[in-house]
């Protein structure tokens, strides 16, 4: 399914005192099976941006695309039920909306509702399961004696159960240790792989954005400020810096190495051990020029 | 100098049939000292919080707040001691504004209008948030209601500030902006912090890192002697910063490290020296 805003605006409470423009004029494209990342500043339109996607929000102005979805003022009644289906939301802090008795029951509550037939409900739950590397014996516990982050993984499960072809994630890490955060984007970096969904990724983490993105739209006051790869975007520090972002932890580390030793490290999506060896070895020839 | 938070010989769990969340535990936070309380998620530090403002009652042993043994007899009156910002602000908001929700707390405690008026800006100011003071607080995104928060926390003046991983939602700048005001705060005020939190950068504004895990101090350190230990901490499930990690990479290339460096400059400096020698 491609995605296409096309010149949207929205403003909240229009028409009142308290009328606040969030989104100005947004034009973007996200092809199918792509993994995007939409970042940008606390308040600067990211979460309005993805509530559009599934519909939940209708544009004020212009319109959006989502495969055979229009989705504008205009054209109010459809059955978005069907889109939601297909483009999966995982909203910030998920576990907040478990609420069966057992973690089955949370897992089934989507599929019943969108009428799936009931000799299809468990393997899908199964499948759900793996995909977020749960065991089976969670199945008949309650979500809430689940630990923070099996109850995140439970509320994924959920989601993932639909099948979507689109998965959209609202800071999918935010209050996850470390641990957990890395866990977590492997498994959907990994679902992204291998199943070839559209990923796309709402965070204010740009190491995230750009450990896993394919491309990267920056978002600044409600409009579009930058797109291009990651290698594309991090190369502006200075527009970056203009929209009240940092550049990745890692990028400006070599960068700052760069200057020190007038060395030309590159990042090539490098882990730490492969990063540290080239680091030695540039440093070596360093001293024998 | 009497403790500001004391815990003594603390037996906690939330039900009979869990295990122990923490046991035996004893901690001592001096007054006006800055803590950083760390561990894996589920190894017992947000317990710490909830149990030290009274939220949680524990099965055995003493809290003690400012030398006072808390009971439930005296516990409003310690909470008006202990500002607590918790991690997702949307279970915090009382106000129908931002500006309400900060005089919530003021009017609790019968500050006078003119000063009220005069700490909502303050506060407000402090953390960037001025501009938003008639905004219904369902408008805002998630790391300005948690500005909102703190803000409204900061406004009544507690002595103590427990924040539980408080700044976990912000981004980046926003993070810093606050952690640089809570520590202006805290020079000025003369004000005891406990920060629970996974994040490097709060961290290294504490005074003394406590590292938990199931339920027990695991160290109780400085903030540059942390890492000594890097394997032990990889075995208790927290993960290493960049730096920290490049640079335990770095020794097998026989690059020295005297401390592990916690950011860029540290690192650079230790990798400059330690290249000359080689």
């Amino acid at each position: 399914m491609d995605i296409q805003f096309e010149k949207v605006s929205y403003t909240y409470q229009v028409n009142t005192p308290f009328s606040y423009q969030a989104l100005k004029d947004i034009n973007l494209e996200i092809k199918t099976g792509e993994f995007v990342a939409i970042v940008g500043h606390t308040g600067s339109g990211k979460s309005t941006l993805l509530q559009h996607i599934n519909g939940l929000l209708l544009p004020t102005e212009g319109r959006v695309q989502v495969g055979d979805f229009l989705l504008s003022r205009k054209n109010k009644r459809q059955d978005l039920k069907k889109l939601r289906e297909k483009a999966g939301v995982v909203f910030q802090y998920p576990e907040h909306q478990l609420f069966e008795e057992t973690v089955e029951r949370d897992i089934s509550f989507g599929l019943k509702n969108f009428q799936v037939p009931a000799d299809e409900i468990q393997t899908r739950i199964m499948d759900a399961l793996e995909k977020v590397h749960l065991s089976e014996d969670v199945l008949a516990k309650s979500p809430f004696e689940l630990s923070g982050g099996q109850m995140r993984r439970v509320a994924i499960a959920g989601v993932l159960a639909m099948n979507p072809e689109v998965l959209i994630l609202d800071e999918p890490t935010a209050g996850l240790d470390p641990k957990g955060q890395q866990d977590i984007m492997n498994m959907f970096n990994h679902l992204h792989k291998t199943k070839n969904m559209t990923t796309i990724l709402v965070t204010h983490q740009m190491n995230h954005a750009l450990a896993y993105a394919d491309h990267i739209f920056v978002l600044a006051d409600g409009s579009v400020q930058m797109e291009g790869t990651p290698k594309q975007i991090f190369s502006q520090a200075d527009e970056l810096k203009k929209a009240n972002l940092d550049m990745p932890d890692v990028l400006s580390l070599i960068k700052r190495i760069n200057q020190m030793f007038g060395t030309d490290i590159a990042y090539e999506r490098r882990q730490p051990a492969a990063l540290a060896k080239e680091i030695a070895e540039r440093l070596r020839e360093n001293k024998r020029l | 100098m009497m403790p500001a938070i004391e815990f003594r010989d603390v037996y906690f769990r939330y039900n009979e049939d869990a295990p122990w969340v923490l046991k035996k535990f004893n901690l001592k936070i001096k007054a006006n000292e800055t803590v950083a309380i760390i561990g894996h998620n589920g190894s017992g530090k947000s317990t710490i919080a909830k149990l030290a403002n009274g939220l949680l009652v524990p099965q055995a042993g003493e809290i003690l707040i400012n030398d006072r043994k808390l009971t439930t007899s005296n516990v409003w009156e310690i909470r008006q001691k202990i500002g607590m910002v918790f991690q997702n602000p949307e279970n915090q908001f009382v106000g129908t504004t931002v500006k309400d929700d900060v005089a919530f707390g003021l009017e609790n405690r019968g500050v006078s209008r003119k000063e009220m008026i005069e700490r909502i800006h303050t506060s407000l100011t402090e953390v960037g948030m001025e501009d938003y003071q008639n905004h219904e607080p369902h408008n805002l995104s998630g790391g300005q209601k948690q500005r909102v928060a703190i803000a409204s926390v900061m406004a009544t003046y507690p002595g103590i500030l427990l924040l539980d991983e408080a700044t976990s939602m912000l981004d980046p700048r926003g993070r810093k902006e606050i952690l640089s005001t809570i520590n202006d705060l805290k020079e000025e005020l003369e004000i005891t912090m406990v920060m629970i939190t996974h994040d490097l950068h709060e961290i290294t504004l504490a005074d003394r890192v406590i590292v938990m895990n199931e339920g027990q101090i695991y160290i109780d350190t400085t903030v540059d002697q942390l890492f000594n230990d890097h394997q032990g901490l990889q075995s208790i499930g927290l993960s290493l910063p960049l730096t920290v990690e490049l640079a335990i990479e770095l020794e097998q290339y026989d690059y020295q490290f005297a401390t592990y460096p916690l950011d860029n400059e540290e690192f650079l400096e230790a990798l400059w020296t330690s290249n000359l020698k080689k």
